[in-house]
């Protein structure tokens, strides 16, 4: 009983000392654009944060929190390419941001995994939001949908 | 107080014009508009974390942000946040935590990623927070080293 004690301890300590001897490497600037901004719109704050992937995008749309709220993938698929839309967390009946996830691929013709906290039943806080990242979305060089965007 | 340094990437890695690259920064609650014509805006209630670092000789890009109720991973080696995994610890009534960790997008069948996953939501339980983790992984390979060189380097620069 000892014997494994005194095993595992080493084993622990081993794993540890290696945990530390990996942090070693080089770390440089992330080549990922990220773009962060907040909006006040109706006396509230929409807080957006956007990542450019160069076959993707995520966002991530805050209603004055900052929750990751229901997190949704979507992209054009096969056969007719059309958007589809599936939830991964969160979002059962509250589809909330679902319909802002498929514009968005509509719009940039990319895969884009959206979260978003806008509480339900709030459609024009949703189109607010819409409005601002569409914006924002074409001032970063996404104005133009692409057809021929990547398909799942 | 921690420190933020930014510069301004002229040299985004695809051709479309695109905000900015803010480089390796401690994590802090920061004025985060990356775009450099903009006034400062107030804090992002985000704190973010990100950086690259070359994994058995693939450049990985890593993000790490802290939600109010999430952590979230980003490691990307292939263009696309790849596999999403969900992971998180289960209360009850036991003295030691139980966690769990799913597969939400992407690979089924790769139970490295999920051993990824459950290192680092450990981790995070160890260092006292119940937060959730949604980790993804989009990785040239699921090799035990590669996925080692990700848990030493999101552990070394994470934000818990």
């Amino acid at each position: 009983m000892m014997d494994s004690c005194e095993g595992a301890r080493k084993g622990i300590e081993e794993v540890k000392l290696k945990e530390e001897g990996n942090v070693s490497a080089q770390y440089e600037s992330c080549q990922l654009p990220i773009t962060c901004f907040t909006e006040i719109a109706n006396d509230a704050s929409l807080h957006f944060q956007i990542i450019q992937f160069p076959k993707q995008i995520y966002v991530w749309v805050g209603y004055t929190s900052a929750k990751l709220g229901n997190l949704y993938a979507a992209a054009h698929t096969r056969p007719n390419n059309n958007v589809s839309i599936t939830s991964l967390i969160g979002g059962t009946s509250d589809n909330t941001g679902s319909g802002l996830a498929r514009r968005l691929v509509l719009k940039t013709g990319l895969n884009v995994i959206l979260a978003c906290n806008i509480p339900k039943n709030s459609p024009m806080i949703e189109a607010e939001a819409e409005k601002i990242l569409v914006q924002k979305l074409n001032s970063l060089g996404y104005g133009k949908s692409r057809l021929e965007g990547t398909s799942v | 107080m921690t420190q933020f340094v930014g510069q301004v990437d002229e040299k985004a890695e695809f051709p479309r014009e695109s905000s900015s690259a803010i480089s390796d920064s401690e994590s802090s609650l920061l004025p985060m508009n990356s775009n450099s014509s903009t006034l400062p805006s107030p804090q992002f209630p985000v704190r973010q974390n990100h950086f690259s670092v070359l994994i058995k000789g693939n450049k990985t890009q890593i993000v790490v942000m802290s939600y109010e109720d999430h952590f979230q991973v980003i490691a990307t080696q292939i263009g696309t946040m790849g596999t999403i995994l969900y992971a998180r610890k289960e209360e009850g009534v036991s003295m030691n935590p139980t966690f769990s960790v799913s597969v939400v997008f992407g690979k089924r069948d790769e139970p490295m990623l999920e051993a990824c996953a459950r290192q680092l939501i450990e981790k995070i339980s160890l260092s006292g927070s119940s937060k959730p983790l949604v980790l993804s992984l989009g990785l040239k390979d699921h090799s035990t080293e590669t996925l080692k060189g990700i848990i030493s380097a999101v552990i070394h620069k994470g934000l818990w």
